[in-house]
């Protein structure tokens, strides 16, 4: 799991202001106290050079499903806010409405259909539109998938005694409806997965259904969430106290008290911290547990580095993701930005101020 | 069905010139709220800015801002919203770069 | 959540299967399950109910193959 491509800290990692500190029974320190006002003396103003000159994004591990990248230089607030975009606001394509013909297997309609509005699909959402509830499903936000198996017995000396056995989300066909056989015709509708187990069927059962998939975000329905996990963690910090040393007999102990490679003992028994490992600290709290260990180390997380571990569960490739989820966050800032100058706009032609009217509250449309 | 609720309302009880008020702003949640929240309390002339989430189950966020001089909370807000914008493109472009120009693991992960 | 839709489903381009009636047609002979064998029996009015394959005298009627909506959710 150690990323290869991290060396050395930069120095200002250990400016005692970003720490959040960690204890064995309580964490200190966790809100960021940069605020204009706070500090005599100090700018906290925003900047927009002064954070590009802070900010630093890196790529650290990447493969087909998931990524994991360093986000430096930001507030909890932003490193938050592009989280729960990417499990709840960035669209994905599911199966939404099921029509069942005929379902004579063991397993019931209402559970059936709540499998397969699961299954994620390698459909690129953004070839579609919403479908607004009620309205009429067209070729540009519907598409149509049709599930029909049947089970029967093998003929002897086969490997399975059945055939279709298994109802597998690569038995879904596609049916493209309108423009849907040119506009997909490079990639085909169909399941990312082909080989998740819908219900498994005996000789005689059936399943016949349709099923129409839609357009929709992850606070709707977790279906259609496009992430697995999107989730972040403070980057982790071990500072040891020069004026207390480790003993020198206990060494090895305390380096087993961290993750592995994180406490390198000399031959001498002095312990040292190696930072190409740090992030791999697990923060077990386990050194401070110790009585022998007391004032020695102190546990600490860098409050404004977020390591970011996303994986993909659908049509966008992992490191696509994050870009998305900046899209749909400045999507977000420029409606209420909309709304907002319509706003001023509107208390300007009032004459200087938005006086609130006779019921008190003051209505201006926006977007 | 239209959706009639504006996206911004000013609640009553915000002063005339709009040095203080709080904004409701619909279908919005913590996502937006505590980043703006945020970006408002890096302007030096706002004296408080806070928000909430008055019910989970109503679409909504409330959102105060009180002004120093008496200075206009609309403007603030026009401006952190700005802001925001620019730091979601700086965020944007750092990552795309890194993405192009980072040696970074790429490893095989069976799914 | 379910709902029983006749033949207001389909609306606006698709369709719904032609040639597919959701009504039984009448006199026809209906065909039931054995609950023993499982073996597919057609019995027709007036006839003794038994399996045509193994003599039991216990019968399942078919599943409806009328269309149920459901949500995905």
């Amino acid at each position: 799991m150690a990323s290869s491509s991290s060396s050395h800290l930069p120095q200002s990692v250990f400016n005692p202001r970003r720490h959040v500190g960690v204890h064995a029974e309580r964490v200190s320190d966790v809100s960021s106290t940069e605020f204009p006002g706070h500090y005599p003396g100090e700018d906290h103003s925003w900047n927009l050079a002064k954070f590009k000159q802070n900010l630093k994004v890196s790529v650290k591990r990447l493969s087909q499903r998931s990524v994991e990248f360093d986000l430096v230089g930001v507030d909890a607030a932003i490193a938050n806010a592009f989280r729960r975009i990417l499990i709840a606001e960035v669209p994905t394509i599911a199966i939404e409405d099921v029509f069942v013909f005929n379902n004579t297997s063991v397993i019931h309609d209402e559970i059936l259909a709540q499998r397969i509005g699961l299954i994620p699909l390698n459909v690129d959402p953004r070839l579609f539109d919403f479908r607004p509830p009620g309205g009429i499903p067209m070729d540009r936000n519907t598409l149509v998938f049709k599930l029909n198996v049947t089970c029967e017995r093998a003929k002897k000396g086969s490997s399975s005694p059945y055939i279709n056995e298994y109802v597998k989300s690569g038995d879904l066909v596609w049916e493209p409806q309108g423009e849907q056989a040119t506009v997909f015709a490079s990639r085909p509708p169909a399941a990312t997965n082909p080989d998740i187990v819908l219900a498994k069927l005996r000789p005689g059962q059936v399943i016949e259904m349709e099923l129409h998939a839609i357009k929709g975000v992850g606070k709707e329905h977790a279906k259609w969430s496009p992430v697995a996990t999107a989730t972040y963690r403070l980057h982790p910090l071990v500072l040891l106290n020069p004026s207390k040393p480790v003993p020198p007999e206990h060494a090895q102990k305390f380096a087993k008290c961290f993750s592995p490679g994180v406490v390198e003992v000399s031959a001498a028994g002095e312990v040292s911290i190696n930072e190409r490992y740090l992030r791999t600290e697990t923060m077990s709290r386990e050194a401070l547990r110790h009585k022998e260990f007391e004032g020695c180390v102190e546990l600490k997380r860098i409050r404004d580095w977020f390591i970011f571990q996303v994986e993909s569960e659908g049509p966008y490739t992992p490191e696509s993701l994050l870009p998305e989820s900046i899209k749909v966050m400045r999507g977000k800032i420029a409606s209420i930005r909309a709304a907002a100058e319509a706003l001023l706009e509107d208390s300007q032609h009032l004459g200087g101020g938005v006086g609130p009217d006779a019921d008190g509250d003051v209505n201006m449309g926006g977007q | 069905m239209a959706d009639e609720t504006p996206k911004i309302q000013i609640l009553k009880g915000a002063a005339s010139d709009l040095s203080a008020a709080t904004y409701q702003i619909h279908d919005e949640s913590h996502t937006i709220g505590n980043a703006l929240r945020w970006m408002l309390m890096k302007n030096p002339k706002v004296e408080f800015c806070g928000y909430s989430v008055p019910h989970p189950s109503e679409n909504h966020i409330n959102m105060r801002i009180q002004m120093y001089d008496g200075l206009s909370s609309l403007a603030a807000l026009l401006q952190a919203l700005k802001d925001l914008d620019d730091l979601c493109v700086t965020i944007d472009d750092a990552y795309t770069y890194s993405l192009r120009n980072d040696n970074y693991e790429r490893w095989d992960e069976k799914s | 959540m379910s709902s029983q839709q006749g033949n207001n489903y389909g609306n606006g381009g698709y369709g719904g299967n032609p040639g597919q009636s959701f009504m039984p047609q009448q006199r026809q002979e209906m065909s039931y399950l054995c609950a023993d064998c499982g073996a597919s029996n057609e019995i027709r009015p007036r006839e003794p109910i038994r399996c045509r394959q193994c003599g039991h005298r216990i019968m399942y009627k078919k599943r409806t193959t009328r269309m149920v909506q459901f949500e995905a959710r």
